[in-house]
């Protein structure tokens, strides 16, 4: 059967029963919203996630008995590490100093304690192009294991509770698309059931002059697939415009702007659109199978 | 029973059981040859559409096996009716039109099954609508026919694509003398240009001075007259 006449049957369809479609193809775009909302916020978490965790440095101290000639080829060692991006030494002097400098006012809290009693340490940069928080925790305790160090810090509790946050949200957002595209579909497919009821006698005739069940079908799964995509399309321009509108109001605030938040990108959106069209088709298919016992 | 190669319907001790009380067919033969005519009557309920509904697969037989063109219908699978329906044109007693189309939409139907673009069906629906006799109605919608129209329309649709076989059941039933006898001279020219038809009617009138075979279904039995 051409596709070309499945098309113009199935335009045909849509606008005899132009209400109908509208108002599913509304409803299609409701339950996609509300996907499209869980995925922006998800993945702008993820996105700040990512972005505090490679601000994220990690602290080696040393021993404060470690011989000064000992810290260049120490300094090599972790330069020559995978994954990173910058190595600062810090004296025990310049370490009192930052200290001195945090109390300002208050120096005299320090008065007779001894400048070297800090321990020396190196600040470590990770790559931001190979960063994640396994590989953090991976050069934390590879570091913890030289016998020069005494400890190692990098903020360990704070980047495993992103993670597991940051994945539990993206979880969350899975288990949502399925059950809103499943809900999409459900509703989709009982929209075309109740055209199928009205046309019955349509499709009993179409049957006794020799139709085939794709002649038939065709046009209600071509159907399905546009409501499918044109809600979801709906639902992401309306997203759009309401992500525009929240960050105007509070994109104003420096923090939110250094965060540099995004809608969805690209691919994703293209991804949405098109599982949207197939879970309503595939509903629409169950549901004529059903019904008209292909 | 009569037997050739030439048929193209065969009934072979067909039977047909609703329930155990309800036999509307018990072991009947029949066999058809290619391009005859025949009337296939009985009272009503005994059994006339059924036999007709099985000869484009709409109902199944209990027992026994159908033969239309050489094929056992038993043997097609869903996926090859539909083959079998364009070979066989149907015309309905309750017509089965699409009311809120054209005449033009009805009878086009089909040849669009057939995957037939309309500027491709166009010149054949027109001619046959015009030899129906409905050139002027071409567009009017079937709900705004008469009884007779109507059933002229289902006759357009059933022969369009011009099927070998026409089963008509009670085609006349709702029509007037003249109406009725204007469809049987259609189906009379049909034949003449080569289909088989089976024409089932309760209207003695109609075969009474005929030298075509009639068939009459009796006791689940078909017999001729």
């Amino acid at each position: 059967m051409p596709l070309g006449i499945i098309f113009k049957r199935a335009l045909r369809d849509i606008r005899q029963n132009l209400v109908t479609h509208v108002m599913t193809t509304i409803v299609v775009a409701l339950t996609c919203l509300v996907f499209v909302f869980f995925s922006v916020f998800s993945i702008n978490l993820q996105r700040v996630a990512d972005r505090f965790g490679k601000e994220l440095a990690i602290v080696v101290y040393l021993k404060k008995d470690l011989a000064q000639e000992k810290i260049p080829s120490l300094y090599q060692k972790i330069v020559s590490m995978d994954g990173i991006e910058n190595v600062k030494f810090v004296s025990s002097e310049e370490a009192f100093k930052r200290l001195e400098g945090y109390f300002k006012d208050e120096k005299e809290i320090l008065e007779g304690v001894d400048p070297l009693f800090l321990p020396p340490s190196f600040e470590i940069q990770i790559n931001r192009a190979v960063y994640n928080p396994g590989r953090v925790r991976s050069i934390a305790s590879t570091l913890s294991t030289w016998p020069e160090v005494q400890k190692v810090q990098y903020g360990k509790e704070w980047v495993d509770r992103l993670e597991s946050f940051s994945e539990a949200v993206r979880a969350a957002v899975m288990a949502s698309a399925v059950l809103l595209l499943v809900t999409a579909a459900f509703v989709v497919s009982n929209t075309i059931k109740l055209t199928v009821y009205a046309r019955q006698d349509e499709i009993e005739i179409m049957r006794l002059v020799g139709a085939t069940n794709g002649f038939i079908q065709g046009p209600f799964l071509l159907a399905s697939f546009f409501q499918g995509v044109s809600g979801s399309l709906a639902a992401l321009v309306v997203g759009l415009f309401c992500y525009e509108y929240v960050i105007n109001i509070i994109g104003q605030t420096g923090l939110i702007r250094s965060l540099s938040l995004q809608f969805l990108p690209l691919p994703y959106m293209a991804v949405v659109v098109l599982i949207s069209g197939i879970f309503c088709m595939a509903g629409t298919a169950m549901a004529l199978r059903r019904f008209l016992k292909l | 029973m009569i037997s050739s190669d030439q048929a193209v319907i065969e009934l072979r001790k067909v039977q047909k059981k609703y329930t155990q009380d309800i036999v509307t067919l018990e072991g009947a033969d029949l066999s058809i040859q290619k391009g005859e005519f025949v009337f296939l009557t009985g009272p009503s309920g005994a059994g006339k559409s059924t036999l007709l509904r099985m000869l484009y697969k709409a109902e199944e037989p209990t027992k026994g096996s159908i033969i239309i063109d050489g094929v056992d219908l038993s043997s097609l699978s869903r996926s090859q009716i539909p083959l079998l329906r364009r070979k066989v044109g149907v015309i309905f007693q309750d017509f089965k039109l699409l009311y809120n189309k054209s005449v033009f939409e009805n009878v086009a139907l089909s040849l669009e099954v057939l995957g037939l673009k309309k500027s491709q069906l166009a010149t054949r629906v027109k001619q046959v609508i015009e030899g129906v006799g409905l050139a002027d109605k071409l567009h009017r919608k079937v709900v705004q026919l008469s009884g007779g129209e109507q059933q002229r329309v289902a006759i357009a649709r059933a022969v369009v694509n011009r099927p070998p076989i026409i089963l008509a059941d009670e085609p006349t039933g709702n029509l007037d003398r003249k109406r009725t006898m204007e469809v049987v001279a259609l189906m009379e020219e049909l034949n003449a240009r080569g289909a088989t038809i089976i024409f089932a009617t309760h209207d003695d009138a109609l075969f009474q001075n005929t030298y075509r075979r009639v068939l009459q279904l009796r006791n689940g039995k078909i017999e001729e007259v």
